[in-house]
């Protein structure tokens, strides 16, 4: 216990700076022109959650948190993004993402999304433990930038990472607001990921044949 | 000890049954797999539904806890899944027969449908508030490739969007579930307990309520989705529209009230906490627009399997009315206006596939005289049409009165509304469905297998005889189920809306 009292203010310093680099790499997604730099902006993200739950890890002394730090990297900053790349590599669209909205107005739109985030959860942030305060406002706040992206930009492989990019900020929720979920319940949420980013995988390949033999043309404008 | 037992073979014949369909050869197989699955999840139905009858809760260790309206989901998901499943044979036999389909991706529905249902019911049966979201979870995977299985690209946009939107939904209904667990660890510990349903109610009234009410927003709108409410049904239609039809079925029968099912737990522990004020105006105001979107767009509906799907919007706003209203009418209203329609939609899905299967084409207008030409396929159609329209002597009718009577004691208007908007979706809804039953037939169509009919006709029966019964007649060991369910929402508790 006094353990966890000498770390609490520079631990809880160190987590408010780690959860805010997440947000500040949501931004950078959101305002990112090619696709791939997308992908590997998710990836450097995974990572930022992986420290982050490493880091509440080490200052609450619960360890399983360190095995979903573990899995965090190899699913969500190897696997996935290996994926992904695949995925743009085969549909050849990296080019560019198409935007429903353009990046200046999304910046803004995602700035008063954060505001929401934490308007929201103050009455509910008062509760919590010392060492993450303000960290289910950021995680709410990656939410819902998550969701802004999967509306605003057309590409399916840029709304997958927009999809991945809220799974980030749940998890940062669990994990850093409330601690961790019990293992087991992480390995499922772990494991629905996974499938899910392969159901994917499966569609964008299946809807790219599907509007290819009609009109190859018709790939770029349309959801591919 | 048995139900227990019972409740292990209900969790795990579907993964079993679904792993052994990819090694099936021939359709006879296949036909001989799914049916003695459908006869092992009765059985073990039935074990797990009378010990939960008697007084008791089904457990298994510490994960699986079945209590009264667990069971409630159990029977309709082991009833409905089952004719839904013996129609599958039917349905996708035929296309296999025609050549539509090879064996290949003939035996991967099945596994998929069976994986599909293994998840239900395990949400069903899991005491535990996370793994219960990952069980959801799974169930709308599964989905996913189902509602694209036909791989046109209609189908495949509409397997998309369904993607994107449940994705959604099921992302912000784990932020609630995080939300919970943030509340019940200050109560219960850091611990797996402060997930189980059982110990969440124990000691839901001394939660923090401001923690659960934002919960519970984000639980309603998450599950919501997938229940198919307004205004975030947007997926239903599509998705209803271009899946499969036994899929079809499936998803307005037993998938939202899946979805229903988990909102509802998480409604009884915040009331508790929160009171039902908070709750109440919320679900019965989301519920009354479900209604009035599902009224209007049914008018202009061109395609008979979209006419359906928005009908049972319609209905998940019915149930969601009546369970906001509260009290003993209201609850039990809710409820049996669930099952009612699990068995009324899934009957009149049937109907539509056959008919389908016929003309090969979904456009209303073109279907005329179904009564004339096929007395199955027709009586079907238009008897589920007037269960769902609320008309007596079917279930439906009841569950509304039983809505509207609660809710003209406490706030007539709502009432006032509520009966407007039935009579509208209960106009638009005949409308529309008459004039495909009635007069001469249009072209007699292709012709459909014997053993096609015998599937998909059984399976039409068997609903049509358990809807109408029930419209008559409650079995005893429903009424067992439903007093404790009733009892758990607080049968004293009569809302106050200011």
């Amino acid at each position: 216990m006094t353990m966890m009292m000498l770390h609490a203010d520079l631990g809880s310093q160190l987590v408010n700076l780690c959860s805010m680099m997440l947000l500040v790499t949501s931004f950078a997604i959101v305002a990112q022109r090619r696709l791939s730099a997308c992908v590997d902006l998710f990836a450097v993200q995974s990572v930022f959650l992986a420290v982050t739950a490493a880091l509440v890890a080490f200052l609450t002394g619960i360890h399983h948190i360190y095995v979903a730090a573990a899995l965090t990297i190899l699913i969500k900053a190897i696997i996935i993004p290996l994926i992904l790349k695949k995925v743009i590599e085969r549909l050849n669209v990296q080019r560019e993402v198409a935007f429903v909205i353009n990046i200046p107005p999304s910046l803004l739109i995602c700035g008063a999304l954060v505001i929401l985030a934490f308007s929201v959860t103050e009455p509910v942030a008062s509760l919590g433990f010392l060492l993450t305060k303000d960290s289910l406002a950021v995680a709410l706040a990656i939410v819902l930038i998550g969701f802004f992206t999967m509306i605003a930009r057309k590409k399916a492989v840029t709304q997958v990472v927009g999809f991945l990019m809220v799974e980030n900020g749940l998890f940062l929720g669990a994990t850093a607001a409330a601690y961790g979920m019990p293992l087991i319940v992480e390995l499922g949420v772990f494991f629905d990921v996974l499938v899910a980013g392969l159901i994917i995988g499966i569609y964008t390949h299946r809807l790219q044949d599907a509007f290819d033999s009609v009109d190859v043309s018709k790939l770029t404008g349309s959801k591919e | 000890m048995t139900a227990g037992a019972a409740l292990a073979v209900l969790t795990l014949a579907p993964l079993l049954a679904g792993l052994l369909s990819l090694a099936i050869r021939t359709t006879r197989a296949m036909a001989w797999l799914q049916g003695s699955l459908v006869a092992v999840l009765l059985v073990a139905m039935g074990l797990v539904v009378g010990h939960v009858a008697s007084g008791n809760d089904a457990v298994v260790g510490h994960l699986l806890r079945v209590d009264a309206l667990g069971a409630f989901m159990i029977l309709m998901l082991a009833i409905v899944g089952g004719t839904g499943l013996i129609y599958a044979l039917g349905y996708m036999g035929e296309e296999h027969a025609r050549g539509h389909l090879g064996y290949r991706r003939y035996r991967l529905f099945f596994c998929l449908l069976n994986l599909y249902l293994w998840a239900m019911l395990l949400a069903a049966s899991i005491d535990n508030i996370a793994l219960m979201w990952i069980a959801v979870e799974g169930s709308t995977l599964a989905a996913a490739l189902l509602v694209g299985f036909e791989r046109t690209k209609a189908a495949l946009e509409a397997g998309w969007n369904y993607i994107i939107l449940s994705f959604i939904g099921i992302a912000l209904a784990l932020f609630g579930t995080v939300l919970v667990y943030y509340a019940a660890e200050r109560v219960l510990g850091v611990s797996m307990e402060a997930l189980s349903w059982s110990a969440l109610h124990r000691v839901a009234p001394t939660l923090d309520p401001t923690t659960l009410k934002l919960a519970f927003v984000f639980v309603l709108i998450g599950y919501g989705t997938k229940a198919g409410v307004a205004p975030m049904h947007t997926w239903l239609p599509d998705a209803h529209a271009e899946a499969p039809t036994p899929i079809s079925a499936m998803l307005s029968a037993l998938m939202l009230n899946i979805a229903l099912y988990a909102v509802l737990r998480l409604k009884n522990i915040v009331d508790q906490a929160a009171g039902t004020a908070f709750t109440a105006p919320i679900v019965i105001g989301l519920g009354l627009l479900s209604i009035a979107i599902a009224a209007v767009f049914m008018l202009i509906q061109r395609d008979y399997k979209r006419l359906f799907a928005y009908s049972s919007i319609e209905h998940v706003g019915i149930a969601l009315v009546g369970f906001g209203i509260g009290g003993p009418a209201g609850v039990f209203g809710g409820f049996f206006h669930m099952l009612n329609h699990a068995l009324a939609k899934s009957t009149a899905f049937y109907a539509a596939g056959l008919v389908l299967l016929r003309h090969g084409h979904k456009v209303t207008e073109r279907v005329t005289g179904l009564l004339r030409q096929d007395p199955a396929t027709g009586g079907g159609m238009l008897l589920a049409a007037i269960a769902l329209a609320g008309m007596p002597p079917f279930g439906l009718f009841i569950s509304e009165v039983l809505i509207v009577t609660a809710a003209y004691q406490h706030h007539p208007w709502i009432a006032a509304v509520f009966l407007g908007l039935l009579a509208l979706a209960f106009a638009t809804l005949l409308a529309q469905v008459l004039p495909m039953i009635l007069g001469e037939p249009h072209g007699s169509g292709q012709h459909v297998g014997s053993s096609t009919r015998r599937f998909t006709v059984s399976a039409l029966i068997v609903n049509i005889v358990a809807l109408t019964s029930l419209g008559f007649y409650m079995p005893g060991f429903l009424r067992e189920l439903f007093i404790p369910m009733i009892g758990l929402f607080g049968a004293d508790v009569a809302v106050k809306i200011p």
